[in-house]
């Protein structure tokens, strides 16, 4: 079949103009400013200084410390999604009454956007919890969000909450699509449970894993928005995620040079980890 | 200064007035472009009963809310070449950047009628370029029943020893004035602790905002008498203090009675007088003691500035000029300002018996302003992100006793040099 160029350009032409605009060009003129000196005035020209803005974010403790803070959330939260949202998927394949009334359930929270989410949640960690200490007496309830620790469990917990439910789906579209067969024959030889597991269903929802991995860990390590509405980095500092240390770079401390600097390192950052584990993954994968 | 913080928040509300009457080629346009969004359907009112009186004059009215978004719009509103003839300025960076665009302003009424420093924030050079809008005030908003109740003279505290000997006696009394504590302290919010707190020292150590400003390095001159008042709240304050923020501090606490005390300003009246109107009119505020400067003191500033543009016509300046001052001092703008604005205006000549504000924390602004005993605000002049990012977050780790206040001071001592370098 020939395809007819004009058509062809006439299709991509509009879009690739707009990715263009509005990514490939922002991207260079980004690291470009990563170079320079600018507070972010229009009437003002950055000065270029150089490598000196990433000499300068390697001695930057904050900027270390939101690295290993997010690198730590990140692996939490990534074991902690997928295992949910698998566990959530099985119980929801099972022939139960109430599976689709419970998929419906599970999957509402990742309607809520970020930063509604964020503070929904702010007033149950500091409110509900608060009342049911004061209740019940038991000291977990008290002080969340109040100290690093109970600061990066609420974090967790947002994010597992939210994430689950669309892990979920994409784990129940897996698993319904491992042949019948397979499972049946299986049960003829004498299969355990753990076996058909480890050994049928596992193997056959492996892309489901590179797709879920994938966007767990992408959507982890960029987190913002629940940061910003839930801690605000706060307290101390001590859960400010990279995202939001590069935010009040440039918008708390008009320091956008600076800022685009740390922006460069953690689109390297978030590239590189992403392509490996997809690399690593699809090793993985079993073709039928 | 919490409209701020919502604003930057919540974002921008945009609210474009309809023009009055009909285009005339000889009537003067005056176009505002104004940051109180609060204000802005009863300035508009009260610019509609101008232009009946001044037929030959247009004013036009536009409001941007919230401080972040305020600047950016004001920056585009002059970049697209419609520039309007009143602006606003926050404080001397403001006046710096925009120092270009600036009018004179020593001639007008307001400018003479001011209360003395209440122009310093905009002036430079001995030219006054921006008149204050309203007062804002903060200190210890208490409650007047539970001090009663606990046999407490509040105009006995004057002084840190009088506030100390107050909290211990309330402390001991906790159970039967039904107090979760004595002190509820926004560990959350850093502008409370880094803005507000900090200023009360920092104020009597640079003086005026432009010395700080211009100030290379801060020497936290009043530091003991900082960490005295500071630990007495951390000491005798509602727990988690890291968790506790604006509403928490003053819908949940003080106005349901649950502590005595807390450190806010007057623009918290609205929220306290939305939950208990029988509890908000009976509070005032106490000084913020800081020992070894000024104790008896309550540090009161100017939140915004008007401004006006050199760029438009001589004629539109006149009338610019002439519209603020009608406003703040003509019989029907006064009472708008006080009655309708709520606002603390810093000028002479708001003497009548409806001419005084309402609401008891204004009063005690008042109060204070008469006796001479407030210091002004110098956060608008720390350095960028400064106050917040840096002094706020340190005081966090400090309550959670991760670091020592010596430690907070050195951190925060070498971050505002390098800021200035």
């Amino acid at each position: 079949m020939n395809y007819n160029k004009k058509t062809f350009y006439l299709f991509l032409g509009p879009i690739l103009i707009a990715f263009l605009m509005v990514v490939v060009i922002p991207l260079v003129i980004g690291v470009y400013y990563s170079f320079t000196e600018w507070n972010g005035r229009m009437d003002q020209t950055p000065n270029f200084i150089g490598m000196a803005n990433y000499i300068a974010l390697f001695k930057d403790e904050g900027f270390l410390n939101a690295f290993l803070f997010t690198v730590k959330f990140t692996v939490v939260s990534v074991i902690s999604i997928n295992v949910i949202g698998f566990s959530l998927a099985l119980l929801v394949t099972k022939k139960l009454k109430i599976s689709n009334a419970m998929r419906t359930i599970f999957f509402m929270p990742n309607l809520i956007g970020g930063l509604i989410l964020g503070f929904i949640w702010q007033f149950i960690f500091m409110g509900v919890f608060e009342t049911l200490g004061n209740l019940t007496g038991f000291s977990f309830f008290q002080g969340w969000l109040a100290t690093a620790n109970t600061g990066f469990w609420g974090l967790v917990i947002v994010m597992v909450w939210q994430m689950s439910g669309y892990l979920m789906i994409i784990y129940i579209a897996a698993l319904q699509n491992i042949p019948k067969s397979l499972l049946e024959a299986a049960d003829i030889d004498g299969a355990s449970g753990w076996a058909k597991t480890r050994y049928i269903i596992f193997p056959m929802v492996a892309p489901a894993f590179t797709i879920s991995l994938f966007l767990t860990l992408a959507n982890s390590f960029k987190l913002f928005d629940q940061n910003l509405s839930l801690t605000n980095g706060g307290p101390g500092g001590a859960t400010e995620m990279l995202a939001l240390n590069i935010y009040k770079t440039a918008y708390t401390f008009t320091n956008y040079g600076g800022a685009q600097a740390k922006a460069v390192v953690f689109f390297i950052l978030v590239a590189g980890i992403t392509i490996i584990q997809v690399a690593i993954n699809k090793k993985k994968e079993v073709e039928m | 200064m919490k409209n701020y913080m919502k604003g930057l928040l919540v974002g921008s509300a945009l609210l474009l007035t309809a023009c009055g009457g009909e285009k005339e080629q000889e009537k003067t346009v005056v176009d505002i472009f104004q940051f109180k969004v609060e204000i802005a359907e009863e300035f508009d009112a009260l610019s509609q009963i101008y232009m009946e009186e001044h037929p030959n004059v247009e004013i036009n009215i536009e409001t941007v809310g919230g401080g972040g978004d305020y600047g950016a719009s004001l920056r585009a509103k002059m970049a697209s070449g419609n520039e309007p003839a009143i602006f606003n300025v926050g404080g001397p960076q403001d006046v710096y950047d925009w120092q270009d665009k600036l009018v004179d302003l020593s001639d007008t009424n307001m400018a003479k009628s001011a209360f003395k420093g209440s122009l310093d924030g905009a002036t430079l050079d001995g030219k006054v370029y921006g008149l204050p809008y309203t007062q804002e005030g903060y200190g210890f908003i208490y409650n007047k029943g539970i001090f009663a109740s606990a046999g407490i003279d509040p105009n006995s505290i004057t002084s840190f020893a009088t506030l100390e000997k107050a909290v211990k006696v309330l402390d001991t009394k906790k159970k039967e004035l039904g107090l979760d504590a004595v002190f509820a302290l926004a560990g959350k919010e850093t502008w409370v602790t880094g803005l507000h707190y900090s200023n009360v020292g920092l104020s009597q150590e640079f003086g005026d905002v432009f010395a700080a400003y211009n100030a290379k390095t801060v020497e936290f001159k009043y530091s003991d008498g900082m960490k005295k008042l500071f630990d007495l709240q951390m000491d005798y304050a509602r727990t988690p203090i890291n968790a506790t923020d604006y509403s928490t501090q003053v819908e949940r606490l003080f106005s349901m009675g649950k502590v005595a005390m807390t450190q806010q300003g007057n623009w918290a009246y609205g929220s306290i007088n939305g939950i208990d109107e029988k509890l908000a009119g009976n509070i005032g505020f106490l000084p913020m003691p800081i020992v070894g400067a000024k104790e008896n003191v309550l540090p009161v500033g100017i939140p915004m500035y008007w401004t006006v543009n050199k760029s438009v016509t001589p004629a539109q300046q006149q009338a610019a000029k002439d519209f603020l001052d009608w406003v703040y001092t003509s019989d029907t703008g006064k009472d708008y300002v006080i009655n309708k604005f709520n606002f603390v205006p810093p000028y002479k000549g708001f003497d009548g018996e409806n001419l005084q504000p309402k609401d008891p924390l204004a009063k005690d602004i008042m109060k204070f302003s008469k006796a001479g005993n407030t210091i002004s605000w110098v956060f608008m002049g720390y350095p960028t992100g400064w106050g917040q990012e840096k002094l706020g977050v340190e005081l966090q780790k400090y309550v959670d006793g991760q670091v020592t206040w010596d430690q907070v001071i050195k951190v925060t001592k070498d971050s505002w040099a390098e800021s200035r370098k």
